[in-house]
């Protein structure tokens, strides 16, 4: 798969540390599921930290290790992880859908939108989605105020910033102004989830609050 | 920069302590466990402390981890992690479900969409994880205080860096930049060494 756009540093660092909504962590994980070059990049964090680890200075404990051993002996099996139900998305994904992509209870938005909820909390906490656009939809100019997180999944889209395929994850800051268009003939489905909590700045922001996360 | 430690003493430990959770894995070895324990524990506790955890919690939750370390050591592979690496996993995991009861969202090696390096990379171009990890403890040893201070606070709290920017009395643009600048560095330490080669 070649990818174009990736995860920034800032983003990988957080999910590394653990500093980030679930929401956002499925959208990492299936980008990372995609993007090799990403995978790498969550690899050496993760071999960073072990270093931190490794320098940390202990706490005194209060058990031995065989002690531990012993516990561990009378504990049962751990329980495996249950397959997800067949799906055409990457796993983190698949096992919040019921069904493949193009058979979900989507709900529509406006003319050539249509969402499928993927959070039955208020929005405020942070939106979780997925967006569905017909071919030659324009999306109103916004901009993003909280950390979000946009993964193409079908088709494309392009904006000011650049040419959104699938496997593609727009990973935009503070200040972005941009206004994606749906350019192919194909049905864009991307998946979008934002940090919590979201802010709102006054009417227009909770306006603009459908078309927030694209 | 009293603590750095040469660095071919860097690799012969982190080569040992993979050595070690190897043994747990292939051979129950209950030696191997105690030095793999003697070197974590106290560590794994001190990630585990903090963010609302205490010393009574953080104890019960770093013998969850060890516990796990000797029960999933058998799908340990030093070919593909450092145990310091392989052994922060499991901790941070342990630390997220507890905090908010849902595990960290990961990707799935059995995933049928999971997108591998191309067989052709040429071997001299494959990770060498020892090489790698010695490296990465290396640069760490070397990084200015005010860098260092910022990524445990991120890693090691678990706090954003909104919450570092208001502890430390920050810009959050400048705890960004630190982070980004550990980063970078650790980076070039990588392919700097990688072009000598």
């Amino acid at each position: 798969m070649n990818i174009s756009h990736h995860l920034s540093d800032d983003t990988l660092q957080e999910y590394t540390a653990g500093a980030l909504d679930p929401s956002l962590e499925v959208v990492i994980a299936c980008h990372l599921t995609y993007c090799t070059s990403c995978r790498n990049r969550a690899d050496m964090l993760d071999v960073t930290v072990g270093a931190l680890l490794d320098t940390e200075q202990p706490t005194a404990v209060r058990t031995t290790a065989l002690e531990l051993i012993q516990k561990a002996q009378s504990l049962g099996e751990e329980q495996a992880q249950a397959e997800p139900p067949v799906s055409d998305v990457p796993r983190p994904l698949g096992r919040l859908l019921p069904a493949p992509l193009e058979s979900l209870a989507w709900k529509r938005l406006a003319p050539g939108i249509k969402q499928y909820n993927l959070s039955n909390r208020h929005r405020k906490y942070g939106a979780f989605k997925l967006l569905h656009l017909a071919p030659g939809v324009v999306l109103s100019q916004h901009t993003h105020k909280d950390k979000e997180l946009t993964l193409v999944l079908r088709g494309s889209y392009q904006d000011e910033i650049g040419r959104f395929k699938a496997g593609d994850v727009a990973d935009l800051g503070d200040d972005v102004v941009h206004q994606p268009v749906v350019d192919t003939q194909e049905p864009c489905i991307a998946l979008i989830a934002t940090q919590s909590p979201v802010q709102f700045s006054g009417v227009m922001g909770k306006l603009m609050q459908p078309f927030v996360g694209f | 920069m009293s603590h750095v430690i040469a660095e071919p003493d860097q690799k012969a430990q982190i080569q040992l302590l993979n050595k070690q959770l190897t043994d747990i894995g292939q051979k129950q070895c209950s030696d191997a466990f105690t030095a793999i324990y003697n070197h974590f524990a106290g560590r794994v506790k001190s990630f585990l402390i903090g963010k609302g955890i205490n010393d009574d919690t953080a104890e019960e939750l770093m013998q969850e981890v060890m516990i796990a370390v000797w029960r999933r050591a058998c799908t340990y592979d030093q070919s593909k992690a450092a145990a310091s690496t392989w052994v922060f996993t499991i901790a941070r995991n342990r630390r997220i479900d507890h905090l908010r009861g849902t595990p960290r969202v990961e990707i799935e090696l059995e995933d049928s969409l999971l997108q591998l390096e191309s067989d052709d990379i040429p071997a001299e171009q494959q990770v060498d994880i020892l090489q790698d990890a010695t490296r990465v403890h290396s640069a760490m040893a070397t990084l200015p205080e005010d860098q260092h201070k910022v990524l445990h606070l991120s890693f090691f709290k678990g706090q954003s860096h909104g919450d570092i920017a208001t502890r430390l009395g920050l810009p959050i643009g400048t705890v960004k930049s630190r982070i980004r600048l550990a980063m970078r560095s650790i980076r070039n330490t990588l392919h700097e060494q990688e072009e000598q080669v």
